[in-house]
């Protein structure tokens, strides 16, 4: 069974021009205990996407249609103050930017503590917890670091620091958005390793979202590709980093420098720009910048079987199973 | 052939901050470093935060001041020059800046921003207009854009004004502080391609700072790895990449995981945390992080040595090397 | 996350998009009218008053509105809307050369404090505080009653006293732009600091000093009248906004519309510059234009 199941999820933010219409039909689901990667660049819809879920939108945004199902409920349909009850409990969140997420002039004990406030445990029980968390996350001597301020802390640590009030009261599910961007690629690896180690642990399920495809590809059990406001393709990372059905994810793929191995002076780019999301093209909305562009392309494509569990939405799989 | 830049034995020091009852001390942002770019030529220096990369780039820049050692260019000293004298060579030496967007100035149009350095040296005589125009081409903009404002045009294009503006004078020696930093991966490659064939086709030399080997690897002759203010491994870009003599460059290489699932994962994991350069390891600087450390390596400062045209400073480079092979 | 640069209005001059933003912002539309309104009739007052506001006609004198009189007239018989009138002529000479010194002061010396060595921050900053800790009405009381009440004073005290106010924002704004990538872009290229502090400091520091200074001239008007009504300021007969409110409070037994007369332009004016300056606030920012939920 799915945690989160989003069907055809649609975002418009409002602005100047007309509206900007950020996410369109956006459908996925997100497994039980298992690692769901969002894939995408600037422009791909990640960030509203997060904020759709966790109900933190722009003033200026609007949903359009669709559910945000978690544990088969629609959070879209629920109060303001259903949302603030499972924030931080049910679903967590790490942010991208780790020497901004802790409060400056409090030790990391006494907002680790603080945010047990729901739990009727005594303070030394819930500081022994959070002892116990910082622990987990690969901190050494935890009982001493739980009296220091964040500013003691490298980024590095201060990113696990947030991983561990993230998953105190064991969330059902972890978003986790760029969590490791800020940091050196030395310790984007520690992290990562540990993500993985502390989601097989706790068992929650984790949605990771990320631009650095090797990441995504070392950590992911499932991947969503984002491209301009839609979900291009989808399935297991095998599936999809193997065998690329949406051509926006094979090119993306070969763009990537950790790809290519042997030495050129003339690395592969995706020609053009994201379409302007106001004014949307009317079919394919990668079409555009597509090598595989044909006259199909001139209608939206829906979303395809390439195999079991693998889709994409691209006129080029209808055509393969057809032909 | 003497080279086009020579850095020799470079220190950049800066002054700590004294508290009320704490005396102010320095700390070695830069901590003698020599390195050789030839002209035409493109060296990359790889480092993390904290190993003084920009630090270094910005000194021979001549935005910060090296306390020792010396930096020549075609001979001639730029430590302790004169900005007066420095400004003259500014049309030789020119530096992109990592932000693409927050390093143009705000108010000013595209066209202003790109022609500035011909009114900075005093050559405005010259028709500005045509001048934007053939910045604009050379770097794949359309020429509309002249009329624009920084805010309104996306990273990857800021980054090709940043390009434009550089290379406006037709400098000798051109200084790019991550050149790909914000950008999407599908346009990291246009950058790197760019640069690449401005290189030919102007025959500048280029001084590449970044984080990310993968940036280096495909532009660069020459290679430099920095780890808290020295290099610790130098050579051909190819038989770097080939042959990583020392672990923190490997480390590095298996950092940036390549994007397959399947992968075989030659991975170096590092432990802890990079030191605090206020708190210099004694010994070899990268012993407490090293997976393959020595009681010596935390005594002695490993010299340089050389394996082919690779120099490191490892004192056990066979070490690893040998569980590398084992592990493969 | 939203590509700005995807496809783009033509582009504007910046005066242009201020104004086209500006007229968009309900607010801003409404202190723009209100300021317009105000400028122009102290602008046009010789075509705009009915009499002459100085000329007496005792006959006539504590009238309420009537057709004749819009506003009545006071003690002397004076048209009082007239002197309304020229009142706010009186009120923007005194504002607006007092507002366009102090900038140009306090844009100096905050740059030099700003961008200059550390000795020469702490000395203006030393000037500033200085100034700043003599309330302003007690030094105008000082210095009026030393070379007696005229408005040149009045100009040259309230000018003083509020370059301080213009000077330390110009100097914390000048300290972060210095540290900005831009600035060590354009030193990168060899630009003297005088080009720096000219071509990429100032048109930074130039919008929020906008907004500062709409916000600051109800305050200068707000003085000008509070010294007039003190018998400080401007000399009589010449019609001023505050000594309107004198008359007006030493005749409130006789007439209220002495007082609501001097009292209406000054709300007035407190609220049209200060929605102006609201609205700008918001405008100015190019990064900030366009975006949230306007």
């Amino acid at each position: 069974m799915a945690v989160l199941d989003i069907r055809d999820l649609s975002v418009s933010y409002a602005t100047p021009r007309g509206p900007l219409k950020a996410l369109r039909n956006v459908s996925m689901t997100i497994p039980e205990k298992k690692i769901t990667g969002i894939v995408g660049e600037s422009g791909c819809g990640k960030s509203t996407l997060i904020s759709s879920i966790i109900r933190l939108m722009a003033p200026n945004a609007k949903v359009g249609s669709g559910e945000v199902r978690f544990k088969g409920e629609n959070l879209l349909a629920r109060s303001e103050n259903e949302m603030r009850a499972l924030r931080g409990t049910e679903i967590s969140m790490v942010f991208q930017d780790p020497m901004q997420t802790h409060n400056p002039v409090l030790t990391v004990g006494r907002q680790m503590i603080d945010i047990q406030y729901r739990d009727k445990l005594s303070k030394a029980e819930k500081r022994k917890r959070a002892a116990g968390m910082l622990a987990l996350v690969g901190i050494p001597d935890p009982e001493a670091r739980l009296n220091q301020y964040p500013f003691e802390f490298s980024g590095g640590m201060r990113q696990r620091i947030a991983i561990a009030m993230a998953l105190m009261a064991k969330p059902s599910l972890l978003i986790a958005d760029e969590p490791t961007t800020a940091l050196d690629a030395t310790l984007e690896v520690q992290i990562i390793k540990r993500l993985r180690e502390l989601q097989d642990e706790i068992g929650c399920s984790i949605l990771f979202i990320s631009h650095h495809l090797g990441v995504i590809a070392e950590l992911c059990d499932e991947v969503v590709v984002m491209y301009a406001g839609e979900v291009v393709e989808s399935g297991t990372v095998r599936d999809v980093f193997h065998n690329p059905a949406h051509p926006y994810t094979r090119a993306l793929l070969e763009c990537d420098p950790g790809h290519i191995k042997v030495r050129t002076r003339n690395l592969p780019t995706i020609p053009g720009n994201i379409p302007d999301l106001v004014n949307l093209p009317s079919g394919c909305i990668f079409a555009e910048r597509c090598d595989k562009r044909h006259d199909a392309c001139a209608a939206r494509p829906a979303m395809g079987t390439a195999s079991p569990g693998h889709h994409a939405a691209c006129h080029l799989i209808a055509e393969r199973v057809t032909a | 052939m003497s080279a086009l830049l020579e850095i020799r034995d470079v220190f950049v020091r800066f002054k700590l901050r004294g508290g009320v009852f704490s005396s102010a001390g320095t700390i070695d942002a830069v901590s003698g470093v020599s390195l050789d770019i030839e002209e035409g030529k493109t060296y990359g220096i790889v480092g993390e935060s904290g190993s003084g990369k920009t630090t270094l780039a910005r000194a021979v820049a001549g935005l910060h001041h090296a306390s020792e050692g010396s930096i020549l260019y075609r001979g001639q000293e730029l430590v302790d020059l004169p900005e007066a004298e420095f400004r003259k060579l500014r049309r030789e030496i020119v530096m992109m800046f990592q932000d693409p967007i927050g390093s143009l100035s705000p108010r000013l149009t595209i066209k202003s921003l790109i022609t500035e350095p011909f009114r900075i040296q005093g050559m405005s005589d010259r028709d500005l207009d045509a001048e934007a125009k053939r910045l604009l081409t050379m770097v794949g903009l359309p020429p509309e854009f002249a009329a624009r404002y920084p805010y309104q045009i996306s990273g990857g294009q800021a980054r090709r004004v940043g390009v434009a503006r550089a290379l406006a004078l037709d400098p000798k020696l051109l200084i790019a502080d991550e050149p790909t930093a914000g950008l999407d991966v599908s346009i990291q490659g246009e950058m790197l391609n760019l640069l690449a064939r401005l290189q030919d086709e102007l025959g500048l030399a280029i001084m590449i700072i970044t984080h990310n080997l993968n940036v280096v690897r495909h532009i660069t002759d020459k290679v430099g790895i920095m780890y808290l203010g020295k290099l610790v491994e130098e050579g051909p870009t190819e038989e770097v990449f080939a042959r990583p003599q020392h672990p923190y460059t490997l480390a590095l290489l298996a950092a940036n995981p390549e994007p397959d699932p399947d992968a075989q994962l030659m991975r170096v994991e590092l432990q802890g945390e990079p030191p605090s350069i206020l708190r210099r390891p004694k010994g070899c600087e990268f012993h407490t992080r090293c997976p393959f450390v020595q009681p010596r390596c935390s005594t002695d400062v490993p010299a340089w040595s050389s394996h082919g045209a690779v120099a490191h400073r490892c004192h056990f480079p066979e070490i690893w090397a040998q569980e590398d092979a084992a592990t493969t | 996350m939203t590509d700005t640069a995807v496809s783009l209005p033509k582009p504007r001059s910046e005066l242009g998009e201020i104004f086209h933003h500006l007229v968009r912002d309900p607010l801003g539309l409404a202190g723009l009218i209100i300021v317009t309104l105000i400028v122009a009739s102290a602008l046009f007052a010789p075509w705009i008053a009915p009499y002459d506001p100085i000329e007496m006609n005792i006959p006539d004198r504590l009238q309420g509105p009537n057709l004749a009189h819009l506003m009545g007239t006071d003690q002397l018989g004076r048209d009082t809307f007239s002197r309304v009138i020229w009142g706010g002529r009186v009120a923007l000479q005194v504002a607006l050369p007092t507002i366009a010194g102090a900038i140009a002061i306090g844009l100096v010396l905050g740059m030099i404090a700003g961008y200059g060595p550390k000795w020469l921050d702490n000395l203006i900053v030393l000037f500033f505080d200085t100034v700043r800790s003599f309330p302003t009405v007690m030094f105008a009381l000082a210095v009026v009653a030393l070379v007696g009440p005229s408005l040149n004073t009045v100009i040259l005290v309230i000018m003083v006293t509020s370059i301080p106010t213009y000077g330390r924002v110009v100097r914390t704004l000048t300290q972060s732009l210095k540290e900005a990538e831009f600035i060590t872009a354009e030193k990168s290229l060899g630009a003297s600091t005088a080009r720096i502090m000219g071509i990429h400091i100032v048109p930074n520091v130039l919008g929020p000093l906008a907004v500062l200074a709409a916000m600051d001239i109800p305050t200068v008007v707000g003085l000008e009248a509070g010294l007039s009504f003190l018998g400080m300021g401007v000399k009589p007969p010449t019609p001023s906004w505050g000594s309107l409110l004198n008359d007006g409070y030493s005749l409130i037994r006789n007439t209220p519309w002495l007082i609501v007369a001097g009292g209406i332009p000054l709300i007035l004016t407190t609220l049209g510059f200060t929605f102006l300056g609201e609205a700008l606030r918001d405008v100015v920012d190019p990064k900030l234009r366009g975006k949230g939920g306007k």
